[in-house]
């Protein structure tokens, strides 16, 4: 029986061994974020984070992920409080700066692979808080096991949606 | 206060049914004649009943019911909500709740795409709804209605106020607004009438960047998609179908319980699924029963390599009547030209490839009703549907609407795919049953947006004015709406597209849709030459390659060719691009906005081919490219700046600018985002999009053989929105946007190389065998 960690809590899995996670947060766990897309790890819709790197969940069976920690969207808010040591209750409030930044900027059109989109981003400004718009693209196209598509092609609002981010990520450690 | 009574409201009909000891409400619904009313579904919302449309609430709320789906543009909980706020003068926050898309819940309102219509029904309900409002006010304080006036939410008459709440509390109010048209057809009903409408030149809230207020339900993972829904008892089914579009089913494959001991294979005639409780194990277990299916072979596609040669000799274009487009003065008896420009163009077969291939949950009870929970454009329509293959009253099915994938009108005709396969696996165990479509199923065996191909001939007088204009188009029609499950399945569904179809749009004909701009030229003749869907005559279950509207459907497959073979001329007269449509359109509309555009986009003046241009060589060269569109009351120019390296073939789109006139612009803040987005949709059909096929089968099954724009080639794009409320029109949003990009794109290409190139994609190896050619 594998056991993670999902959004901070521990969970332990009835799922046969092999079932990718995508199934198990979805069917067991009732996380529902993670979106399928492709089942062939070429889109990017069903990205989470595993110890703050960007998987696709479709392809990763949960036999690989024995004692991983797992954040998915519904985790953001809580993994921003952790790292800024607020109450989880006003960041819950608040959601987390990418999410606040992709409704300021209104960037998704259908939304359905922004929660995918969300993840990288996340991913990307932990590592880099201020990226320029190339390492922006570069994150989001060439650093995965496929560039992180939207057909609505929100691209432009990605873009600015993720320099937004940055900026109210700075503006909350200052 | 007068308790019983019936008000003539410029025609509507307001009236008093009852004084409440609680509540109250302004209830405003559409009168529809007995014919409609008997034409509408028994468990739809009867609109001639109260709740429909608009409600206006004793607590000062307002409840609006649209009968569309949200389809992530974002306008009915944007731009509808500003349209009737702005009519009935409240805040937008006042307008609180927007049902959409249940066929049980609102009103029956035709597909998403034609929400603008949509919204002229709605600014007009509004206003009789206004003007209800002003005629309880001059009741209530005994003044003349003439004297009343409306702000904010407040109706104020002689030196009396009162809130549209307290108007209406306690009493049960009815407002009947007059409409034609028929409800259950493709574009639903009109409101009819002249209501006094609002100025827009006091507009305050049509007009401002409202945000769309559904999206952090959507961002903190609040909201429930489609795929997100769950029944208890559900079974999740995979779908095994043909190897080819043409089939039948020989054997089903056989489970082996040990391996999969909860899984179970549904077989109805060429239908075949598989269904188990865990979804991974459906998954696998639909692998092992695909492996082990027989199905009879069949050959009857040309192949998307030699599409263009098989549009060009092997159809016959006598066999069906030709639609005409603009014609006007005579292209045989003009004078003989000074230079003509005669050339083919080329449109592939392109997907709408949602992001979410299709899933849909059917419950079917054992007294035989249908509650369907689905993505789909056209709810009311799919209704029908699936009554007509069950053998089903429409009053046994209810479509329930959920967010899902955008699929950009491949369901404006009800189906997007998965739907009937649910209903028909659910019937069949008894349960409700999850159908979700792999990536494969959802390119192979879904609709495709048709191909084109287009003659275009221009003849130029001495001056280098177009003197003719001459375009014939041919192709396949653009919308097969029958249920590919029911198909398999031999089940009833409406027919596929013939001359006399009259389902909806099924009709074979191919109409010319790109609206004609160029009012200088004097001699014009478009015609459009429809064939029967390439390979649904040869299948033996008639399906074939099966068409579908896609985002700026037949418009753009006719625009493309139009541009591209304008920018053509412009270079045969030696003239700049710009200049030339601007010597060619009368339109002051699209004066401005072409002027506009030469200087948002850094155009450089001059003619075609770029000075600099070059086809051969490693190094890098650049050129500009302008297409001009017509849509619904919308005017659009676009200008492309591409680089491209003519030995790798790369074409690289350095700079998009977009400016639109669209007469009255809602909220500039959605269409930009909308506009910005369809324009790079487009910008990756340009270089990349088609549809491959062999004799047998769609083979472009993913992201890998069917790729679309990724951020990295995400090139600079400029979105300048130019209003002009007093036209007192609404344009249409992105739709257009999408379309504009492939012929600016491939007019840039010829201002770079000197090479024209006349079909998309722009991929590398054709760029490179044209080029060298």
């Amino acid at each position: 029986m594998v056991t993670l960690n999902l959004n901070g809590t521990q969970k332990q899995l009835k799922s046969s061994p092999d079932t990718p996670l995508l199934y198990v947060l979805r069917n067991e766990l009732g996380v529902m974020t993670p979106k399928f897309g492709c089942g062939l790890a070429q889109c990017g819709a069903c990205s989470v984070l595993v110890d703050g790197k960007e998987i696709r969940s479709c392809v990763t069976p949960i036999s690989a992920l024995e004692g991983k920690k797992v954040t998915t969207v519904e985790g953001l808010p809580a993994r921003w409080s952790e790292l800024r040591k607020m109450s989880l209750n006003s960041a819950e409030q608040t959601l987390h700066p990418v999410q606040q930044a992709w409704i300021e900027e209104q960037v998704p059109q259908c939304g359905i692979c922004q929660f995918g989109m969300m993840i990288k981003v996340t991913e990307l400004l932990e590592s880099n808080p201020s990226p320029t718009d190339a390492e922006i693209k570069a994150a989001l196209t060439t650093s995965g096991p496929s560039p992180h598509l939207c057909r609505c092609a929100s691209y432009v609002a990605i873009l600015e949606g993720t320099h937004r981010a940055a900026k109210i990520m700075a503006e909350a450690t200052k | 206060m007068r308790t019983v009574d019936t008000v003539s409201i410029h025609g509507a009909n307001l009236s008093r049914r009852a004084v409440l000891s609680g509540g109250g409400a302004l209830f405003v619904s559409l009168g529809a004649a007995p014919s409609l009313a008997l034409a509408a579904s028994a468990n739809s919302l009867d609109p001639a009943k109260p709740a429909s449309w608009i409600e206006i609430r004793q607590d000062d709320t307002i409840l609006m019911r649209t009968g569309k789906c949200d389809f992530g543009q974002s306008s009915i909980f944007t731009a509808y909500r500003q349209i009737v706020a702005e009519e009935l003068s409240v805040p937008v926050e006042k307008v609180t709740t927007v049902i959409s898309g249940d066929t049980d819940t609102t009103p029956d309102g035709g597909g998403t795409f034609g929400l603008l219509r949509g919204a002229q029904n709605l600014r007009k309900a509004a206003a009789y709804t206004r003007e209800a409002i002003l005629e309880l006010g001059a009741q209530k304080f005994g003044v003349a209605r003439s004297s009343m006036t409306v702000s904010d939410g407040i109706v104020s008459g002689g030196d009396k106020t009162e809130s549209y709440g307290k108007l209406v509390a306690g009493q049960d109010l009815h407002l009947t607004i007059p409409v034609r048209g028929d409800l259950t057809s493709f574009f639903g009903l009109q409101v009819t009438g002249d209501p006094p409408l609002k100025p827009t030149t006091a507009y305050t809230i049509v007009g401002q960047p409202v945000k769309n207020p559904i999206l952090r339900t959507k961002i903190s993972g609040e909201a429930v998609w489609v795929g997100d829904v769950k029944l208890p008892g559900m079974l999740h089914a995979r779908m095994v179908h043909p190897t080819t579009l043409g089939s039948k089913l020989i054997s089903a494959g056989k489970l082996d319980p040990s391996k999969f001991p909860k899984a179970q294979v549904v077989v109805i005639g060429n239908l075949v699924g598989v269904l188990s409780e865990d979804e991974w194990e459906a998954i696998k277990a639909a692998r092992a029963v695909a492996a082990d299916t027989k199905w009879s072979e069949w050959k009857g596609l040309p192949g998307h390599q030699k599409l263009y040669d098989h549009l060009r000799e092997k159809v016959n274009w006598e066999e069906l009547p030709a639609t005409k487009g603009a014609m006007q003065g005579n292209v045989t008896t003009a004078p003989t030209a000074a230079k003509t420009h005669q050339a083919s163009y080329f449109f592939p077969y392109m997907k709408h490839a949602p992001i979410s291939p299709t899933v849909s949950l059917a419950d079917v009870k054992s007294d035989g009703t249908v509650t369907l929970h689905t993505h789909s454009q056209n709810p009311q329509f799919l209704r029908s549907s699936i009554a007509k293959m069950l053998g089903k009253p429409e009053s046994a099915v209810v479509i329930r609407t959920y967010p899902g994938a955008s699929h950009f009108g491949r369901s404006n005709g009800g189906n997007a795919g998965s739907e009937d396969e649910a209903v028909l696996l659910s019937r069949s165990v008894g349960k409700p049953v999850r159908v979700q479509w792999m990536r494969p199923d959802d390119m192979q065996w879904s609709t495709s947006s048709p191909t084109s191909t287009s003659k275009i001939n221009i003849g130029l007088d001495a001056q280098g004015k177009m003197q003719t204009y001459q375009a014939d188009h041919y192709g396949p029609p653009m919308q097969d709406d029958r249920l590919i499950g029911a198909v398999l399945a031999g089940l009833p569904t409406i027919g596929a597209p013939t001359p006399d179809n009259g389902n909806g749009l099924q009709k074979l004909s191919l109409n010319v849709a790109d609206r004609w701009v160029y009012d200088v030229v004097t001699n014009v003749a478009e015609q459009g030459h429809p064939t029967y869907q390439i390979g649904q005559r040869e299948s033996p279950l008639a399906i074939g390659l099966r068409d579908h509207s896609m985002r700026t459907p037949i418009q753009f497959q006719q625009n493309f060719p139009r541009e591209v073979a304008i920018s053509e001329a412009a270079a045969l007269a030696g003239r700049d691009p710009i200049e030339f449509r601007l010597d060619h359109v009368k339109s002051e509309r699209f004066k401005t906005i072409l002027s506009r555009l030469r200087k948002e986009s850094g155009w450089e003046t001059r003619s075609s081919p770029s000075p600099k241009a070059r086809a051969t060589g490693a190094e890098v060269v650049r050129g500009q490219g302008v297409s001009i569109m017509l849509r619904d009351q919308g005017y659009w120019a676009c200008a492309a700046h591409v680089a491209v390296t003519p030995d790798s073939g790369q074409v690289k789109v350095e700079r998009i600018t977009i400016v639109m006139d669209l007469g009255i612009v809602v909220n500039p803040l959605q269409l930009k985002r909308q506009v910005e987005a369809g324009c790079l949709f487009g910008v990756g059909q340009a270089l990349h999009e088609e549809a491959a096929f062999d004799e047998g089968a769609i083979t472009s099954v993913n992201w890998r053989s069917y790729p679309i724009l990724t951020m990295q080639e995400t090139p600079e794009v400029r979105v300048v929105i130019a209003a002009r409320p007093e036209i007192g029109e609404y344009g249409q949003g992105s739709e257009s946007a999408n379309a504009l990009a492939a012929p600016a794109i491939a007019a840039a290409f010829f201002d770079a190389t000197g090479k024209p190139i006349r079909r998309i994609p722009l991929k590398p190896e054709y760029v490179k065998s044209m080029l060298s050619a």
